[in-house]
């Protein structure tokens, strides 16, 4: 016991390259599971709402912003944390970060605001903004953890002997500067308004969230995986470098959008759906440079499982970022605001896209941490398919069941009567729900049995990575 | 002092100028805002809360109900959810509750709009009320808790109704009037004597009154008699092609122990889930007193359901005997109403 604890404790805080790297997966592929059981238990309550009944930490009303919040600061930023780890020293020729002591007492950090937050909004401690729900205490914690996070990464950087930096490591640069500030900004426990700029605020969060952080942080991953699988350089540098300043450029405005018929005022709207549709630009000039540094490599997908999530997380990106203007547009938010279509929107956003590419992002860097080969194909393929069908699944219901929420608000059908028109599809989304948890489970015990096998297995020479799933 | 390398120099002035326009444009969206936008309070924005409301709105926000409702009118809501909202509205609202989706009813105008009974039944078991609703039960909610929520959600929107009902315009805001706290704006939540006042003043229309009631005949010939009959017993010519809920049988005793309230309450809100419509969209306020005053002249001292199906013969209606009228009122409804969602609140849907 007190063997295996001190095993532990020296896992824990340790200090031997990549091991940041490797726990904050591991603790990020908990929240994985546990924030998509939250989201089956709401998908569930919303098809059959008696199925649940008083217990207040198990209600709609609760579960969702536990869910969001666990995939967003647990699953999500503690995976891009984990790609940060590893990429970072590697593109900057260090073997391991900065401080790998520091790196693991800011996942320490980051657990305890995390669970804690987390707990606190099952226990109705909420701050009651979308997306922002965490309370005080714990937000303070996650703002030091991020500060930790960017001065470990940063000093990774400058103290690295590669001094031409890659692409990727301007985007982390950029979503760890920029990150922080929409998150004081965004919280209430940092910067409080009143009234309809407290809403204003809060959409600058709840779309930054996304624009600053999960599009520049996972963009930079792709951008390191994708001539990594293909074997391919890089088909523009300058290219995205375009995309980096423009996204930079035209997120930050955008949050209106989200609220773009209540009466805040109209040059703030304007200057929101403008910039939205001007996301176009950095999107098309980073899926541009996507696609053409694969150019003759697409049929590496066939068998290179980590490409076939980079790939899936290109196409959803494409969609979503084509869908994400379009449906900012005055007169399709005027049709389709309100509806089950926008959270179909952001599953492909943050399911399809960015969720993907810390898988995609996992399967190859894992091996080259633990030296071992990943521990089942089987399970990995099968992880693939579960994600990918139940990703569209999902999309499909959620959007229909949107269309026909948005013709019962536009066409003055009484609300109650279109809610049971939306049941069979909320059913739908909830065994889309099951496939998804079902994969995840999957791709836990694939990463389990690799990360803590006691089996030395040379890791093949294979500078693609399609050797090691 | 030594001169920094070229390279170091390059990306410092890059740097700083990204930084500079990225810190402008987030001022100008996120901050700005909060200087420049400083809208009037009207009369609804305010108003301010007692403790109680104060404390429910709080529990609106930890039970999560902004996931589902959304608490601003915009133009194109055909349903008819009130009138429209003003920035000023919201002058107090911290934090906000404006909502992003709604799998409900938006709720900027629902105070006043049901009974605080109605309320708590809806939220001991939704779909008692409501059926084929989606809302969760929240019968956990302690009793301060969900008295403390129906407060709250009784102001929603009830100054701007109310002067919307005056006619008066929303301007010169001058605090909260201490007289409007207590009036209320919908017909259902006034007490007896100013429904009575209002049903003869406002809508002109005296429900107890025989001429009023034989208006009513007419809205009910046309519009009801085809599913409960001319006589109300629940079989007009079509109540057999009806698939589900049959339509009501209005002789039967717990008809008896509707007040006026409920029967204009349900005549305008019709039966959810079922083929009743919501008469509010077709008939004004004033038709739906009428069909009201018809409905309690209705024989309701009898307790055998027709199975037959009723060939419908206009010459009954001037049969005295079939539309003897019992004008009891019992009275207690709403309160059986909780106590009945109370007790079936596991039962699924009804």
């Amino acid at each position: 016991m007190q063997a295996a604890l001190s095993s532990f404790w020296r896992a824990a805080f340790s200090d031997e390259p990549y091991s940041a790297s490797r726990n904050f997966l591991i603790c990020a592929i908990v929240y994985l599971i546990l924030g998509m059981g939250f989201g089956l238990l709401a998908a569930l309550l919303m098809s059959s709402p008696d199925i649940i009944h008083g217990i207040p930490q198990l209600a709609f009303g609760r579960l969702r912003p536990a869910h969001t919040n666990t995939i967003l600061l647990g699953w999500l930023s503690m995976g891009y944390v984990s790609c940060f780890y590893y990429i970072v020293p590697v593109l900057a020729g260090r073997k391991g970060l900065w401080s790998e002591r520091l790196g693991n007492l800011t996942l320490l950090l980051w657990n305890i605001a995390a669970l804690g937050g987390v707990w606190g909004i099952l226990s109705g401690y909420t701050e009651g903004r979308e997306y922002a729900e965490i309370n005080g205490p714990f937000d303070w914690l996650v703002l030091a953890s991020l500060l930790l996070v960017g001065v470990n990464v940063y000093m990774t950087i400058f103290t690295g002997k590669e001094k031409k930096w890659y692409v990727s490591l301007w985007y982390f640069m950029g979503a760890l500067f920029w990150f922080p500030i929409v998150y004081v900004i965004g919280n209430r426990a940092f910067v409080q308004f009143t009234g309809l700029n407290d809403a204003i605020s809060g959409w600058f969060y709840g779309h930054n969230i996304l624009g600053m952080w999960f599009t520049v942080g996972g963009v930079g991953i792709l951008y390191y995986l994708l001539p990594r699988f293909s074997g391919n350089p890089l088909y523009s540098h300058t290219l995205s470098m375009v995309g980096f300043w423009t996204i930079g450029m035209f997120y930050a405005p955008t949050g209106t959008h989200h609220i773009l018929q209540s009466p805040v005022p109209e040059w703030l709207k304007a200057i929101a759906v403008i910039s939205s549709v001007f996301l176009l630009i950095p999107v098309l000039t980073v899926l541009t440079n996507f696609f053409m540094t694969l150019k003759g490599k697409w049929h590496l997908m066939a068998d290179h499982i980590p490409m076939r999530f980079a790939m899936s997380a290109g196409l959803a990106y494409l969609l979503t970022c084509i869908q994400g203007p379009f449906q900012a547009t005055r007169g399709i938010n005027w049709y389709l605001h309100f509806s089950n279509w926008v959270v179909g929107h952001a599953h492909m956003a943050l399911l399809a896209t960015f969720t993907f590419i810390v898988f995609a992002a996992s399967y190859y860097f894992v091996p080259k941490i633990t030296g071992r080969k990943m521990y089942s194909r089987a399970l990995a393929i099968w992880h693939f398919w579960l994600s990918f069908l139940g990703w569209i699944v999902m999309m499909l219901a959620l959007t229909i069941a949107g269309l026909i929420q948005a013709a019962g608000w536009h066409f003055a059908l009484p609300f109650d009567q279109w809610v049971i028109e939306l049941q069979p599809y909320l059913f739908v989304r909830f065994l889309s729900g099951i496939m998804l948890i079902a994969g995840a489970i999957l791709y836990a015990l694939n990463m389990y049995k690799t990360i803590f096998s006691k089996a030395a297995e040379p890791l093949p020479e294979s500078p693609t990575g399609i050797a090691y799933v | 002092m030594q001169p920094m390398p070229h390279r170091i120099q390059n990306y410092l002035i890059a740097a700083v100028f990204v930084v500079l326009i990225f810190l402008t444009i987030i001022f100008v969206t996120a901050i700005l805002p909060a200087t420049t936008f400083q809208p009037e309070a009207t009369v609804q924005g305010a108003y301010v809360y007692t403790a109680q409301e104060a404390h429910g709105r709080e529990v609106y926000l930890r039970e999560g109900c902004v996931y589902c409702h959304s608490q601003f009118t915009r133009y194109q809501d055909r349903e008819p959810s009130g009138e429209m909202v003003e920035a000023g509205d919201y002058v107090n609202q911290t934090p906000h509750l404006l909502g992003t989706e709604r799998t409900g009813p938006d709720l900027s105008n629902i105070g006043g709009k049901y009974p605080d009974a109605w309320h708590w039944a809806h939220h001991m078991q939704p779909r008692a009320v409501k059926p084929g609703s989606v809302m969760p039960s929240f019968s956990y909610l302690s009793h301060k808790d969900m008295t403390d929520l129906i407060a709250y959600l009784q102001t929603l929107g009830r100054e701007r109704e109310l002067l919307a009902r005056r006619g008066v315009k929303a301007e010169g805001a001058s605090g909260h009037d201490a007289a409007w706290e207590k009036e209320p704006i919908t017909w259902i939540e006034a007490p007896q004597e100013m429904r009575d006042q209002w049903a003869r003043i406002a809508h002109n229309v005296d429900v107890n009154n025989s001429a009023v009631a034989n208006s009513g005949r007419g809205i009910f010939m046309q519009n009801c008699a085809v599913c409960h009959g001319v006589t109300g017993r629940g079989n007009g010519p079509v109540s057999d092609a009806i698939a589900g809920k049959k339509p009501a049988n209005f002789t039967r005793p717990m008809f008896r122990a509707y007040k006026d309230s409920m029967w204009f309450w349900r005549v305008k809100e019709g039966v959810p889930g079922t083929r009743m419509p919501r008469w509010e969209r077709s008939l004004s306020e004033q038709q739906m007193a009428y069909l009201v005053a018809f409905l309690k002249t209705l024989p309701m001292d009898e307790d055998t359901p027709s199975s037959k199906i009723e060939v419908t013969n206009y010459s009954q209606l001037d049969n005295p005997e079939l539309l003897k009228g019992n004008y009891d009122e019992i009275g207690q409804l709403d309160e059986l109403h909780a106590e009945h969602a109370a007790r079936y609140q596991g039962g699924g849907r009804h």
